[in-house]
């Protein structure tokens, strides 16, 4: 029945029922969830129990601690020995990310706008509000970090950052369609302008450490890995035996071998298979390791994407007339790729996390800047371990979970599961 | 036309033949899914293919587009014969659309870009133009409104519509059809029999693998009967459910009717 409908009422039969409420008083609720029979009395005391206990000693922690370790190390575990001089350059990339970032989510709610028009529906922005919902790990974690300063020049980069990214915004929102089509471009350039910016001036990345090598070994390392294992994925069910044969080969070669084998051989090993002439940096040696390592993972998880694309749409693509390539292109990867995004997701956060391993080669990311900084003269000894591994896990855990709640996003997006 | 024979000349009464298998077998592993099929479609023919489950039906009209590769015989269609040159079948499959038992419309495309897609891609047609010509096949089948839909978002019949006019898109010159209705709620058989139908009588040279009878009666200018991957035979409808010949489609019309 639609609003418009002008039958009469009697015509229309009586009108459905709501759904009964449940509707239950706080000690009816009580008695009900927590306490109906023996063993849920049982579990409701224990887990009560385990949460105060949880509670108290979270409270105590909070009051006793003492933050003076990441007061003074701060810089060490953001960006670990690079420069102190030249700490405006990753300020710099860091406004230059928020410009780009936002640029990209406004050109995405432009586009979003856009086909709603098309399609005569009606669209209206969430706004902030909704942005600052999304993303409460980061930012929350980012306040902290501040609040840990003491200098006021941190305060003044997140500022900028902010205001870069809320310019972005409005810039990606209001820029005509047609200039939108090429915001990934400015993205693009914005990216090398950042990373230009950090390697500049004699600032190798072999000097990089803290979080900010973490993040950039996580995105570097999916940006190689990603398309490396795409291809190996192509590879393993191409028809070329050879092809395939190598794929196959590579694929389980690398994922029976451990990643830390693999950073070893890098830092260690690689040096001796290569002319001294083409030596690369450390930290390059670790980026190559762990992509190559990533991509045999990402290979088998498209893998198991183009197992889950119905034979029949290949069937329909080739009945067209289509090419292979682009049966495998148009119809073959969209599908596969939508359907690995819960999995992808997995591997992309076990890969922030890994990064951590870099401990083993003496690169100093945010994990190897907490364990120097508890052996410090200052902090020697005194069980810091206890305020500065919180810190590090906070930082993964922040990413890790925003991670996985956009990929939540971006699956009910594309409706996967709704075939 | 009262012809009983595929070879019978009546075929030719409409034009030179389209479709031409000789001697056509298939094997699946060490089962023989076709044996010595001969069969000849005629321009503008509307030839409808029945049988018991399993007796290749399917398999004949994959065989058609190379869908299947067949072991021995020749296929021609459209003059060209069907080699392991990819380009060759894919001139053979850009005449030839296919409608599916099960739909196998794109998900994550749009059900206008469903049907500009191979006009675009394969025919490399400008986007405009595509989708005017999409949505004169949409309209074709009635289904015009649902263009910006995805296709989960359509009912069974709605889809396999959209479907038709995905392959109508290519403008071929034949079009097979696998079990078209075969998948679909009985409420939604009619809508796509229907279409099916006003595309049989604008004069499209079709091969339709059915178990709708009505439909063969209506609009099929020979009904081939098949059985474990042969002809056993083929008629006018009228001739064809009147007065079988061979006992084996006796048995069949007796189960089905």
């Amino acid at each position: 029945m639609t609003l418009d409908d002008t039958r009469p009422a009697e015509l229309l039969g009586p009108a459905p029922e709501p759904p009964p409420e449940e509707d239950l008083s706080p000690s009816e609720w009580v008695r009900i969830r927590l306490f109906a029979t023996w063993y849920d009395t049982l579990f409701t005391l224990l887990f009560g129990a385990g949460f105060v206990w949880a509670a108290r000693a979270l409270i105590r922690y909070l009051i006793s601690a003492d933050f003076t370790i990441l007061r003074v190390n701060l810089a060490l575990l953001m960006v670990g020995r690079f420069p102190r001089d030249q700490l405006w350059r990753p300020a710099v990339a860091l406004i230059l990310t928020g410009l780009l970032l936002g640029l990209l989510a406004g050109a995405a709610i432009g586009s979003a706008r856009d086909r709603a028009a098309e399609a005569g529906e009606e669209f209206s922005w969430d706004g902030w509000l909704a942005v600052v919902r999304r993303f409460w790990p980061i930012l929350a974690f980012i306040v902290l970090t501040l609040s840990f300063t003491q200098t006021v020049s941190p305060w003044l980069v997140a500022a900028a950052t902010l205001a870069a990214g809320a310019f972005g915004h409005w810039m990606g929102r209001t820029i005509p369609a047609g200039v939108r089509r090429y915001s990934w471009l400015i993205a693009i350039a914005l990216l090398v302008a950042a990373f230009l910016v950090l390697i500049t001036g004699g600032v190798g990345w072999e000097d990089w450490g803290g979080l900010q090598l973490n993040i950039f070994l996580t995105v570097a390392g999916i940006a190689l890995a990603f398309p490396l294992g795409l291809l190996l994925a192509l590879g393993r069910r191409s028809s070329l035996p050879a092809l395939q044969g190598a794929s196959v080969t590579y694929i389980e070669f690398i994922r029976g071998v451990p990643l830390i084998t693999l950073l070893l051989l890098g830092a260690y090993a690689l040096g001796f298979m290569l002319p001294d002439s083409l030596q690369p940096s450390r930290t390059t040696r670790i980026l190559i390791a762990i992509a190559l390592f990533e991509a045999a993972y990402i290979a088998e998880v498209v893998r198991g994407g183009f197992n889950a694309v119905p034979p029949g749409q290949v069937e329909a693509s080739q009945a067209l007339g289509m090419p292979p390539w682009k049966t495998t292109r148009l119809i073959v990867l969209p599908q596969a790729l939508r359907a690995t995004i819960p999995a992808m997701v997995g591997q992309f956060i076990s890969l922030y996390k890994d990064t951590t391993l870099v401990i083993v080669v003496a690169l100093l990311d945010i994990l190897a800047a907490a364990q120097a900084s508890t052996s410090q003269p200052d902090f020697l000894a005194q069980g810091l371990h206890r305020v500065t591994l919180p810190f590090v896990g906070l930082a993964f855990w922040v990413g890790s979970y925003t991670m996985s709640r956009e990929a939540r996003r971006l699956e009910k997006r594309l409706g996967v599961g709704e075939r | 036309m009262t012809n009983t024979s595929v070879f019978s000349d009546a075929t030719r009464v409409k034009g030179e033949p389209i479709i031409y298998l000789e001697g056509v077998d298939k094997y699946f592993g060490s089962f023989q899914a076709l044996k010595d099929i001969n069969m000849r479609v005629g321009h503008q023919e509307v030839v409808v293919v029945i049988g018991p489950s399993g007796s290749g039906k399917s398999t004949l009209i994959r065989c058609i587009n190379r869908l299947e590769k067949h072991d021995r015989g020749v296929i021609r269609v459209g003059g060209v014969e069907i080699s392991d040159d990819i380009r060759n079948i894919q001139e053979i499959r850009r005449e030839t659309g296919m409608v599916f038992q099960q739909f196998n419309l794109f998900p994550h495309l749009t059900v206008l870009d469903n049907v500009t897609l191979a006009p675009r891609e394969v025919r490399h047609m400008p986007r405009g133009e595509a989708e005017a010509l999409a949505m004169q096949m949409l309209e074709r089948v009635r289904i015009p409104e649902q263009a910006r839909k995805y296709p989960g978002q359509l009912s069974g019949g709605q889809q396999q519509r959209v479907a038709i006019a995905r392959a109508l898109a290519m403008q071929p010159q034949v079009m097979l059809f696998d079990e078209p209705t075969s998948a679909l709620d009985p409420e939604m058989i009619k809508e796509v029999l229907d279409a099916m139908v006003e595309l049989a009588k604008s004069g499209m040279t079709m091969i339709v693998v059915t178990h709708e009878m009505g439909f063969a009666r209506a609009v099929a200018d020979r009904v081939v009967f098949m059985s474990d991957g042969q002809i056993v035979e083929v008629g006018t409808p009228e001739h064809f459910f009147t007065n079988p010949q061979e006992d084996r489609t006796k048995l069949f019309l007796s189960q089905i009717l």
